[in-house]
């Protein structure tokens, strides 16, 4: 019972801010029926037993029973209490805990009070309360004055600093400078700082020098390919359709992932690259027919390259699948969970086929968003993948090949001519075989097609298989057939002067195409129920506030998606600026300032820093939603450039909710491999286009090459500078993750990823011990830094120490390294006496004579690049 | 402020040396009892943890586990808990109240069990015709014909069922088992996962996830198919003394940086995941090999039958993880493959014959070798299926939608009562009526199996003690323990 005191204690104190301690049927009863009773008592049409429970005065209703429901200042009397008391309520679900029990007894006891009149009706569904209505991520942003804190200027580290002075608490020490500078270039570029970069800052004495590396690393285009990355993840990128076992290819995707690449690269607005992904084809006046203006002008074709962001989910639809309605439906399910977990941070996808069980977000809700996509997608006039590719050919292009193809049919008549009139001659001399009385009427059947001759032609036919001569023309006479293949092979040749034809693959409408929406029982497409109209959730259109009103465009496209992107972009959308700071904050730090980033609603977690949320949220906006001035004041903060030891917050706050000390993370899959190769020298720099291929090895992994694979026989032959390119150009095929990065948790996208985990296991280990792809960089590693310097094995260790870490090696660490690669090398000497190299094959160039001093350095090497200060950005 | 970790040397018993002497020697110590006594856990804050054996609060009789896990929804109506009334009011109408999922697609029309069920074993263990393996071993099983979770949606029912609560994130049952009781065995993660072919199961890495717990507990997911764990060979230039230098050298870095850096867990489990990685090259690769498995043995499983290969070779590897000292396998299906909301007719059938043979083989297995009495084996899923029909488009289109408020799982071996039916739901298997068990009880008493207390087996965090089962009321139901 003091337990149960002190719960109903906290959870009063908790929310009240001074006020009275008595409880309301708003905010502390309300959301415990909504929990438990409401699903049946009141969000159906007709409330079971005639119980609604949405609001304080249905109760008084009086019971079919005979009971009474409610009797204010006497719990012991209410019907409320006593069923579940009874534990005969509620049926379906948890039992309601004590604690939540002894709440509704208080409040009734009370005198059963609501915080204020309810109102007269409440519509379909269920009925928002104040208290959802003011939860937090609701409430329009509104900027908050930076406190003032001594040693805390910038409006970042202040507001940390106040959280953490409550906590007694403060900033670590300053990282070192090698530290920070790996830490920023790692983490804005996902590359490590060069040793001549890390020399650099280290000697600049001038005020700007952090500044300097900040506006350095932004500057370069790796920026974009890291960075791209993470928005790449809640997009759901991927270079496959996915959805059915035959995961067929997405060959055009490409194009999507480097309109982002460069988007980040150029700084480009958040509003405008929101609106390009949302209504790309309706801000170039493209329809489904009527694009080619678009794809001429380059500014219009990226806004078409942009709506790809809406053909990121999985659809099957153009592949065998079981239930072609439910395959369509689904491509448009998955895809507005992308949208509304990426930008609106809402679960909203729990609404498909029931009201939302925790958020105030109707089924009727989901539709309405829906509704707001439905012309682009139309599942009852479905667009399979291979139709929704827009050539990027020019009219001048597209006259050419017509021009061409014009001519190669031409050529192939004359193939077919030919071919017919050698068959008409063979056959003049076969039917002679056949007995006279038989020829005229075996003519006349040879001279009707197939399907059209009588029984008796085709017995006669029978009787004389040989004689038809109608194809297998290089069955009679090969010669002749090569003739006509001759002739077609003009053709052909002919058609590959063509223009090489390219695709963008968008999402568009078709002109004065706008189907009703509807919504779906349960979510399934074969039981429409009723009509809705395109519309924002209910939560976040206050009534003094009209979120979008679409209109149809000039093009005939409706303007749903227009309006709705300019909406979410006009800055006065709680949530969105909200959830993409966030979500930057995240990737700075290890974890957003709310840590639940695909969720800001009700189940979600609370903001650690409300103050700091919406202050970046409002910058952000008032910025013009450019990205590189907030990576700017935020890896410039104290916050940022503190270092990882801190023993009062390691003990006071294990998970680093306060950020008073930089906490170690693995690195992402992406820079851990991208840092491998760039330390051995054998990155490759060649940015955007078509991805780099991947094949499956005889191991069973998935590695960059070329799929040289037969049915029986798995094969991957070296693909060349393409296998060494940026993770971000590899190819995602849903279905075959390649190995270094999926072993490092990259995500598999179904139909994409909100938070990626970070997990520590056994396999990566072995990956790191025993894979062809950390053996060859070590070796890799190891010749660049002999090559470097090939007399001095001290100058050679620290080059390579600085390479993997940026920091010189200790006298120690030198004195150990050389110990090791005496030993190492002894073994492997004598590895290499017992087992000696095959001799070559005759004609074969001999095989170069071991080296067990440069392996015994590849192995050195490969133990620097395993070693947690490689793996970690700390 | 101090921080010690020194635990993680003394795990290994030979800092310096991962050579096969060494392991054998290991080995035989550990066979023969010599190894150090096992310690008692310590669940007061610490920051160092560690998979060395443990013992529980007190004597359990199961050592290991083995999760046949079936996600999507088992019908128990057509598998465990036969319901005469339902052939009865087969197409009539329901005549009580549904407590529906999907109101949608809900029909008050009774779908009586198309399956005939019949008595099995000296208990007489009524099971249906579509487990006629599991009929042989009906002895050795405890059926729980009375689980509820209440919650009906396949992710927070599988969330109550796997990791205690209906909220996503929280530590799944094999961490909490290996963060309480360690491994049995260096050389194999204390946690292994074997996936199916077809993929994870929906909500993929939540079955396994160590939550908040230390990433020392989660889950090491294995390959469905050949090779199961990649990268077990070391170059040929390197097995051997080389590798073992290297890890002898990337040790010491690592101890230095961890030094550097006191309390970051992390950074701890990736040392101990080397010295793990390393004797896996060796130990994993002859656990996860069947070859050498006795034809019979095969044959038992159904490893000769293409319906049910895949299914027998996961279950042979388990017990074979479970025979090398590994605490606590999963066997995961792929999807949610038995959420028969359409076609139950036939889907069915393909389900369990996937399955029946390889899982009773499991059990006899296991007994046959001595390894039941300490190894718990269990079949289920996170819910089961309503009275009623769902989708009424003709017989053959026939399914079952969610049902929470009663279904069925069994269990085996470890200390649970075999031959014993536990529970009944009324008289239509809607709900349970006779003894429910709720999905906290389960696992409170799971845990008493394995001699840990529920309430005792707690970790620290954020100020609070966190438990498997929480302040959820749970109680171990003792009636299922032999």
């Amino acid at each position: 019972m003091r337990l149960i005191t002190a719960i109903l204690f906290l959870s009063l104190a908790r929310e009240a801010h001074g006020e009275s301690p008595s409880l309301t049927f708003e905010k502390d009863v309300r959301p415990l029926l909504k929990a438990h009773c409401t699903l049946c008592h009141g969000d159906e049409e007709k409330p079971k037993a005639g119980v609604d429970l949405r609001l304080r005065r249905f109760m008084d209703a009086p019971l079919e029973s005979g009971a009474t429901l409610l009797v204010p200042g006497k719990p012991e009397l209410s019907e409320l209490v006593g069923i579940i008391a009874r534990g005969e309520m509620p049926k379906k679900g948890h039992a309601v805990p004590a604690h939540e029990l002894e709440i509704i007894r208080q409040w009734v006891a009370q005198g059963a009070k609501t915080a204020r009149p309810e109102p007269e009706s409440i519509g379909n569904g269920p009925h928002i309360t104040e208290e959802e209505r003011s939860h937090w991520s609701f409430q329009p942003v509104k900027r908050p004055a930076v406190p003032q804190v001594a040693g805390a200027p910038e409006p970042i580290d202040a507001f940390l600093a106040v959280a953490m002075q409550r906590e007694g608490l403060d900033f670590a020490p300053e990282a070192d400078r090698p530290t920070w500078i790996r830490r920023v270039a790692l983490d804005l570029t996902g590359l490590p700082p060069t040793p001549e970069e890390v020399a650099a800052f280290v000697a600049d004495a001038s005020p700007t020098a952090f500044e300097k590396v900040v506006d350095r690393l932004l500057a370069s285009p790796a920026y974009g390919e890291r960075w791209a990355r993470h928005w790449l993840d809640v997009a759901g990128y991927a270079d496959s359709n996915g959805y059915t076992e035959v995961d067929s290819a997405r060959p055009h995707a490409w194009r999507y992932r480097d309109y982002v690449i460069r988007a980040f690269n150029a700084d480009k607005p958040w509003d405008e690259f929101i609106r390009e992904q949302l209504a790309g084809d309706e801000l170039a006046g493209a329809t489904h027919a009527d694009y080619q203006a678009a794809v001429i002008d380059p500014k219009k074709l990226e806004q078409l390259t942009a709506t790809a962001f809406l053909r990121m989910a999985p659809d099957g639809t153009g592949d065998p699948n079981d239930d072609a309605k439910l395959a369509r439906n689904q491509v448009i399910a998955e895809q507005l969970k992308i949208v509304s977990s990426s930008l609106l941070g809402l679960t909203v996808s729990c609404a498909q086929c029931h009201d939302h069980r925790h958020d105030p977000i109707s089924q009727e809700d989901y539709y309405r968003l829906r509704a707001v996509f439905d012309p682009a997608y139309n599942w009852e006039a479905w667009r399979a993948p291979g139709q929704r590719l827009y050539s990027l050919y020019t009219p001048a292009e597209h006259a050419k090949a017509a021009e061409i193809e014009k001519a190669a049919a031409v050529i192939d008549a004359g193939a077919r001519e030919m071919s017919k009139k050698f068959l008409d001659e063979i056959f003049e001399v076969e039917i002679l075989k056949l007995p006279e009385a038989e020829r005229e009427p075996y003519r006349t059947a040879r001279a009707i097609v197939e399907k059209d001759r009588t029984p008796e032609q085709k017995t006669l036919i029978k009787k004389y298989p040989s004689a038809l001569a109608l194809y297998s023309l290089d069955l009679y006479d090969p010669k002749k057939q090569e003739q006509v293949n001759a002739k077609s092979a003009e053709a052909t040749k002919l058609r590959a002067t063509k223009p090489v034809q390219n695709f963008v693959m968008a999402l568009t409408e078709v002109k004065g195409q706008v189907p009703e929406s509807k919504l779906f029982n349960r979510g399934d497409q074969e039981q429409p129920v009723r009509t809705v109209t395109p519309g924002e959730l209910t939560i976040l259109s206050t009534p003094d506030i009209a979120p979008f009103q679409p209109a149809a465009l000039p093009s005939g496209s409706s303007g749903r998606r227009l309006a709705y992107a300019n909406w979410l972009t006009s800055g006065k959308h709680p949530l969105v600026a909200r959830v993409l700071v966030n979500r930057f904050w995240m990737h700075h730090f290890g974890r957003g300032l709310v840590n639940t980033p695909g969720d800001f609603g009700l189940s979600g977690e609370r903001p650690s820093h409300p103050g700091l949320l919406d202050w970046l949220a409002d910058e952000f906006v008032k910025g013009g939603w450019k990205l590189k001035p907030l990576h700017r004041s935020i890896v410039l903060s104290r916050a940022y450039r503190q270092s990882t030891a801190n023993p009062s917050s390691l003990q006071a706050d294990p998970e680093n909710r306060l950020l008073s000390r930089y906490k170690v993370r693995r690195l992402e899959a992406e820079p851990l491999r991208d840092s491998i190769l760039a330390a051995a020298g054998a990155l490759v720099d060649k940015p955007f286009g078509p991805p780099s291929t991947i094949a499956r090895d005889p191991a069973g992994r998935i590695v960059l090459g070329v799929d040289k694979g037969t049915i029986t026989k798995a094969e991957a032959a070296p693909g060349g500078e393409q296998d060494f390119r940026r993770s971000v150009y590899v190819e995602v095929r849903r279905s075959k993750p390649v190995t270094v990065l999926d072993t490092f948790d990259a995500p598999v996208m179904t139909p994409h990823c909100e938070l990626r985990p970070q997990t520590t296991v056994a396999p990566q280990s072995l990956l790191l011990m025993n894979d062809t792809f950390i053996l060859d960089n070590a070796r890799r590693l190891a010749d660049r830094v002999h090559r470097e310097f090939p007399d001095d094995e001290t100058a050679r260790l620290g080059r390579t120490w600085q390479l993997l870490y940026g920091q010189a090696p200790g006298e120690s660490d030198i004195a150990r390294a050389i110990s090791y690669l005496r030993l190492q090398t002894a073994t492997l000497t004598v590895h290499h006496a017992q087992n000696p190299p095959a001799a070559p094959a005759k004609g074969a160039a001999p095989l170069p004579a071991p080296d067990p001093a440069r392996e015994a350095l590849a192995s050195l090497c490969q133990v620097l690049l395993s070693s947690n200060r490689f793996l970690y950005l700390e | 402020m101090k921080y010690s970790f020194s635990g993680s040397r003394r795990h290994f018993l030979q800092a310096n040396s991962y050579g096969l002497g060494s392991l054998a020697l290991a080995s035989l110590l550990q066979k023969n009892g010599l190894l150090a006594a096992p310690v008692k856990p310590d669940l007061g804050p610490e920051t160092e943890y560690d998979l060395l054996p443990k013992q529980g609060h007190a004597p359990g009789q199961a050592k290991a586990m083995i999760s046949l896990f079936m996600m999507g929804g088992p019908s128990q109506m057509d598998l465990f808990d036969p319901k005469p009334m339902l052939t009865k009011y087969d197409g009539k109408n329901f005549p009580g109240e549904i407590k529906y999922d999907n109101l949608a697609q809900a029909s008050s029309k009774v779908f009586g069990s198309p399956w005939k069920f019949t008595k099995h074993g000296q208990c007489g263990m009524e099971l249906s015709e579509l487990l006629p393996h599991l009929g042989a071993v009906a002895d050795d099983i405890c059926l729980i014909r009375s689980m509820v979770s209440g919650v009906s949606n396949h992710a927070q029912g599988l969330y109550a069922v796997n990791s205690g609560r209906v909220t996503a994130g929280n530590p799944a049952l094999g961490s909490w088992l290996t963060y309480g009781l360690g491994c049995e065995t260096e050389d194999l993660p204390a946690y292994m996962v074997l996936s199916h072919p077809g993929g994870l199961p929906t909500f993929q890495g939540e079955h396994f996830t160590n939550g908040w717990l230390p990433a020392l507990y989660q889950g090491t997911v294995v390959r469905a198919t050949e090779p199961r764990i990649l990268n077990l060979d070391p170059p040929p230039t390197l097995a051997g003394d080389g590798q073992r230098r290297q890890l002898d050298l990337l040790r010491s870095l690592n101890e230095e940086h961890s030094s550097d850096h006191p309390g970051e867990l992390d950074l701890r489990a990736r040392i101990a995941s080397y010295e793990l990685a390393a004797k896996m090259q060796t130990a994993a690769k002859e656990a996860l090999d069947i070859s050498d498995e006795p034809e019979s043995v095969k044959k038992l499983y159904g490893v000769d039958d293409p319906k049910t290969r895949d299914y027998a070779t996961r279950c042979i590897i388990a017990r074979r993880l479970v025979e090398r000292g590994v605490r606590y396998v999963q066997v995961l299906n792929a999807g949610q493959s038995w959420d028969q909301h359409s076609a139950l007719i036939t889907a069915l059938p393909t389900n369990c014959g996937a399955v029946d043979q390889p899982s009773a083989a499991l059990v006899t297995d296991l007994k046959q070798r001595g390894l039941l009495d300490s190894t718990v084996v269990h079949w289920g899923g996170e819910m089961g299926r309503l009275p009623v029909l769902q989708n009424d488009a003709g017989r053959e289109k026939w399914g079952r939608d969610h049902n929470t408020f009663g279904f069925s799982q069994w269990v085996a071996g470890g200390g649970f009562k075999g031959g014993y039916v536990h529970g009944e739901t009324d008289e239509f298997g809607h709900k349970a009526v006779v003894d429910p068990v709720h999905h906290y009880d389960w696992h409170a008493t799971l845990l008493h199996a394995f001699g840990l207390d529920h309430q005792k087996l707690t970790y620290k965090r954020n100020g609070l003690a966190a438990s498997l089962t929480g302040d959820q009321g749970a109680k171990v139901v003792e009636q299922l323990l032999a």
